[in-house]
């Protein structure tokens, strides 16, 4: 009799078990309508994307969209997990670490062939970022625009530092009008600056610039301006060279020297940490791109503002970054799949990105609605643009950057926190980033 | 030379409340910080008490972007289900190893106990690989499957207590006509409840809190335990630590309370195997 | 009779010889295969022989790991002894409240390793975390290269310390009373009869703690990937079963890490084989209490 009950009990269990409150595997709902998920990192968009696909799935009744959003940190070791397990969503973003790889092990739609007649409308950087081998491997989803420096207007007034007209040199300090207006931004907790006499580097309560082991927002756009590079045409890495040294000494320098940024063992695991310092009122200068923008929005509760990046001895230089959403090959949802993808490459498939000031679509139709929402808030958005400089630093490339990069970050980390001799760090970490390439 | 004992309890006493604070403090300060608003952890001191407390936090793990209801759900389900198999298999298991006479006996309960010795970083690579082989990532059954079939551990253990059951009781089931399961069902399981309440704390225990497998065998939300979604939320909320606390409190609650509910039982059990 | 009994043996057993092949053994030789393959995860596995070996070996990531790891048991294992045993013996003073102390002890050690090594990482954080604010000085716990492993390692201990306490006081309350009042008879004092009666009479209790310890504690994942993860600064907190997980999940050398996994394998079981043999050798005394 108990054993029965307990067979029952267990029966249940079973049946019970195999559902996940957080769905999305219910069966296959009636009438043939086909799921496709689509995998992205960024919770801003993924609001965006949901209402983009509310109106896809009104048009197209027979196709509901997921939209499942992982975390930065643990996007792409999930992802590959997944691919190679044959369990990844049908569409997911990739950004240029990690796509070569993919691309090359066959996993990936290939758009231009697709899709031939939409590749026009897209930002052509970005298409032609994404181009591997004469093939295209991915919808253009997102374009990050220019770096830019959101400041704090109270605190670049209180300091008398006009943040449109800072330059920075590392070889020339009188040229250096950036590094005296950090210092001046750069505040103790006995409110002294970090140019005055006594200044405790111990107790900073308001940082004046974001320097760390940021490769979009921070290093490779001061490599570029100080007219040096990270890889080489075969996409080798190649930043030891004198220029590119000069510009990671700088950076360390700001760190650990003058004090003015945050120190490296905040920054080299939290990504985060210099936007949650500026939201917080602890910071006056906060390199950065597009992506943070809605952020920045939505979290400040003061006057801030936009100003084009930092200008270096070779001018403004940015790295200029895109994002793809990319089809996966091994679904069998592939006509399903191409219908998604052609709507998020679409004028009104990407607006509502745009629209929504969630990011800038790489679709080029809708970007003007993503200038449009700024302008509505009073945010002046064209240092994203040309406004903001014309130069650019080639973004990363080649199949195994991700590698690469997982090989230099360690070391980079001990180069920001000045634990090794740039110069040595450096080499370190180009030769183990090499390695990985091989 | 002789202190006076007074003193010296009073001495012990000081170390035991110490030792006790500096056990405690990290839970209070973790739970502290989780009942403070972003905003009072960053302008407050970080030893303050939260004023006033909030429960925000916890309803945006709830109820915000990051629902933290299906973690509890899936780890629920998966201690229920693995729980249920490996009393059972562990049982039958242990029953043949401890009562039945048959060939291959002793060398196969030498195998059991030698496989003891395979840690899991060790297994964990060839499992990917047969489960994503399989088809069969980021699946329940890939979170139970490993530990459903009973564990070497708890039929070593079952297997000692089961021979310890009087010769007479289970002759006396047989003379009454009994089979194998039925005598396993009335008579060894019902003298055998406070081993199998050890094993069933050490199932909960341990596989409330395991990490490794489920992070390497699921991704995204649908299966996602309990501590694969803090560690998540703590790489996707890096430094907002007012949402991570409230996440790591809500991973250490239940088993707390469990545990203070049953302490008398969990720590005779701890004590009598040695678990982990 | 006999062969009713072999029948119903085998059934009995069937669920669970399923699961130690499948799940244990089968494991064992799919790792010794995957080690011999290049393997990326999303390409085909290739044989390449003994190459992974060599990459293995030439790397020196591994031998440090399992340098991180010694380190890490020889600073855990004593430390989380000494420690348990001081815990256990303030318990066993008879004192008034002792069973809630005990109870307090083991908290840390019912919870995920994972969760409270995030909280332990909020603790340890360098500008917004709680130890710095209470010593009021910024002091890099988790990311200077000197400090971060024995951080890791008294978080463990501190994790710790109330289990191991257990067993003492399991083995402290076996030991007769009526020994040690003869012993204070015979005029010795405290630190004597410690020494001489409770020491040695603890020594079983003593050698199952080092043993499940070291057994445990070489196998460390959960807490470290919480606190440091990666490897910490310049992989000072690189442990092996770390460095197997991140050689195959993130660099996507599953061949390499499965050499590494062969390799911690047989380590393993060498240890448990050794502390098997010392520990027959030198019990004397009963566990069973």
């Amino acid at each position: 009799m108990r054993l029965r009950r307990l067979a029952a009990v267990a029966a249940a269990l079973f049946v019970l078990a195999a559902c996940s409150p957080a769905g999305p595997d219910d069966p296959p709902a009636a009438d043939g309508v086909t799921t496709v998920s689509v995998r992205v990192w960024d919770d801003q968009v993924a609001a965006a994307y949901e209402k983009s696909f509310a109106e896809f799935s009104r048009q197209n009744p027979d196709i509901r969209v997921q939209v499942n959003t992982t975390s930065y940190a643990d996007y792409f070791t999930g992802l590959t997990l997944d691919v190679a397990s044959g369990t990844a969503d049908d569409i997911y973003w990739l950004n240029a670490l990690y796509f070569g790889a993919l691309a090359d092990g066959g996993k990936l739609i290939d758009i231009g062939k697709a899709l031939p007649d939409e590749v026009g409308g897209w930002v052509p950087a970005a298409v032609q970022q994404y181009t591997r081998g004469g093939t295209l491997w991915g919808v253009p989803a997102l374009t990050d625009g220019r770096i830019v420096v959101y400041y704090n207007k109270a605190m670049v007034e209180a300091a008398g530092v006009d943040p449109q007209n800072l330059t920075w040199n590392p070889t020339d300090p009188a040229a250096d009008t950036f590094l005296p207006a950090a210092k001046k931004l750069t505040r103790d907790a006995a409110g002294r600056t970090a140019d005055q006499p006594g200044f405790d580097p111990g107790t900073v309560t308001q940082y004046g610039f974001n320097a760390g082991r940021d490769l979009q927002a921070i290093y490779y756009n001061f490599i570029g301006e100080n007219g040096g590079r990270f890889q080489a045409p075969d996409d080798t890495f190649a930043f030891t060279e004198p220029r590119s040294e000069q510009a990671f000494s700088y950076l360390v320098d700001l760190i650990n020297t003058h004090h003015v940024a945050p120190p490296a063992s905040a920054t080299n695991t939290n990504y985060d940490f210099s936007r949650d310092q500026f939201l917080q009122g602890k910071m006056a200068l906060f390199q950065s791109g597009t992506y943070n923008l809605k952020n920045i929005d939505d979290g400040a509760t003061f006057a801030w503002g936009i100003a084009p990046l930092v200008a270096g001895p070779a001018g403004r230089v940015s790295v200029v970054n895109s994002v793809i959403a990319a089809g996966n090959a091994d679904s069998p949802r592939r006509d399903a799949i191409l219908l998604v993808l052609r709507w998020l490459g679409s004028e009104q498939g990407a607006s509502f990105v745009g629209g929504e000031g969630a990011a800038l679509p790489a679709v080029t139709a809708a970007q003007q609605g993503y200038s449009d929402y700024w302008a509505g808030r009073g945010v002046d958005t064209r240092y994203f643009g040309a406004a903001g400089g014309t130069d650019t630093i080639p973004a990363p490339s080649g199949p195994k950057f991700g590698a690469g990069s997982t090989a230099f970050e360690p070391i980079f980390n001990d180069v920001f926190a000045g634990r090794v001799p740039v110069a040595e760090g450096l080499r370190a970490a180009q030769d183990a980033g090499n390695a990985a390439l091989r | 030379m002789t202190v006076p004992r007074i003193l010296r309890n009073g001495a012990a006493y000081l170390l035991l409340v110490l030792g006790a604070v500096l056990t405690l403090a990290p839970f209070l300060l973790s739970l502290m910080t989780a009942l403070k608003t972003p905003l009072q952890f960053a302008s407050q001191q970080v030893l303050a008490p939260p004023a006033p407390p909030t429960v925000a936090n916890f309803g945006e793990l709830f109820g915000g972007r990051y629902d933290f209801v299906s973690p509890i759900v899936v780890t629920a389900q998966v201690v229920a289900v693995i729980l249920i198999g490996q009393l059972l298999f562990s049982v039958f298991a242990a029953y043949a190893f401890a009562r039945l006479r048959f060939p291959g006996r002793d060398a196969l309960f030498w195998v059991y106990l030698a496989t003891l010795m395979v840690p899991q970083a060790v297994t964990i690579i060839p499992l990917y690989a047969v489960f994503a082989d399989l088809g069969l990532r980021n699946t329940f059954w890939a979170l139970v499957l490993p530990q459903l079939f009973g564990s070497p551990y708890a039929i070593f253990l079952l297997r000692e207590y089961f021979r310890t059951i009087p010769a007479d009781l289970l002759d006396a089931a047989k003379l009454d006509g009994a089979g194998t399961l039925r005598t396993v069902a009335h008579v060894v399981v019902p003298i055998s409840r406070p081993i199998l309440a050890t094993l069933a704390i050490i199932t909960v225990v341990t596989h409330w809190n395991s990490f490794l497998w489920p992070l390497v065998i699921t991704t995204g939300r649908q299966w996602q335990v309990l501590t694969v979604a803090t560690a998540s939320l703590q790489s996707q909320y890096n430094g907002n630590w007012t949402i991570v606390m409230a996440a790591t409190t809500v991973a250490i609650l239940p088993l707390l309370v469990l545990f203070l509910a049953f302490q008398r039982h969990v720590i005779r059990s701890i004590t009598l195997t040695g678990f982990r | 009779m006999r062969s009713r009994d072999t029948r119903t043996a085998y059934l009995l057993l069937a669920p669970s010889l399923f699961g130690v092949a499948a799940f244990l053994v089968l494991p064992i030789l799919v790792v010794v295969w995957l080690a011999l393959q290049r393997w990326d995860l999303i390409g085909p596995r290739t044989f390449v022989g003994l190459d992974n070996v060599v990459a293995v070996a030439q790397d020196g990531r591994f031998a440090r790991s399992l340098l991180v790891t010694a380190v890490f048991v020889a600073i855990v294992i004593p430390a989380q002894t000494v420690l348990g045993l001081g815990a256990a013996l303030l318990l066993n003073r008879g004192l008034r409240g002792s069973a809630v102390f005990r109870v307090l002890y083991v908290l840390p050690w019912i919870c995920a390793p994972l969760a409270l090594g995030v909280v332990w990482r909020w603790i340890l954080a360098p500008t917004d975390g709680a130890l710095n604010a209470l010593i009021g000085h910024r002091i890099e716990w988790l990311s200077d290269p000197v400090l971060a492993l024995p951080s890791v390692a008294a978080v463990t201990v501190w994790t710790q310390v109330g289990y191991v306490a257990l067993f003492f006081v399991a083995g402290l309350r076996a030991i007769p009373s009526t020994l040690l009042e003869a012993a204070l008879l015979d005029g010795a004092g405290p630190w004597q009869t410690f020494r001489l009666i409770t020491l040695p009479l603890l020594r079983p209790t003593l050698f199952f703690v080092l043993v499940t310890g070291v057994i445990s504690t070489f196998q460390v994942f959960d807490s470290v990937y919480a606190l440091t993860p990666k490897g910490g600064p310049q992989g000072v907190t690189d442990v092996v079963a770390g460095r197997i997980y991140y050689e195959a999940f993130e660099s996507r050398a599953v061949g390499q890490a499965a050499v590494m996994a062969v390799v911690l394998f047989v380590l393993l079981v060498a240890i448990t084989l050794v502390q098997q043999r010392w520990f027959s050798r030198r019990t004397t005394y009963d566990l069973s209490t």
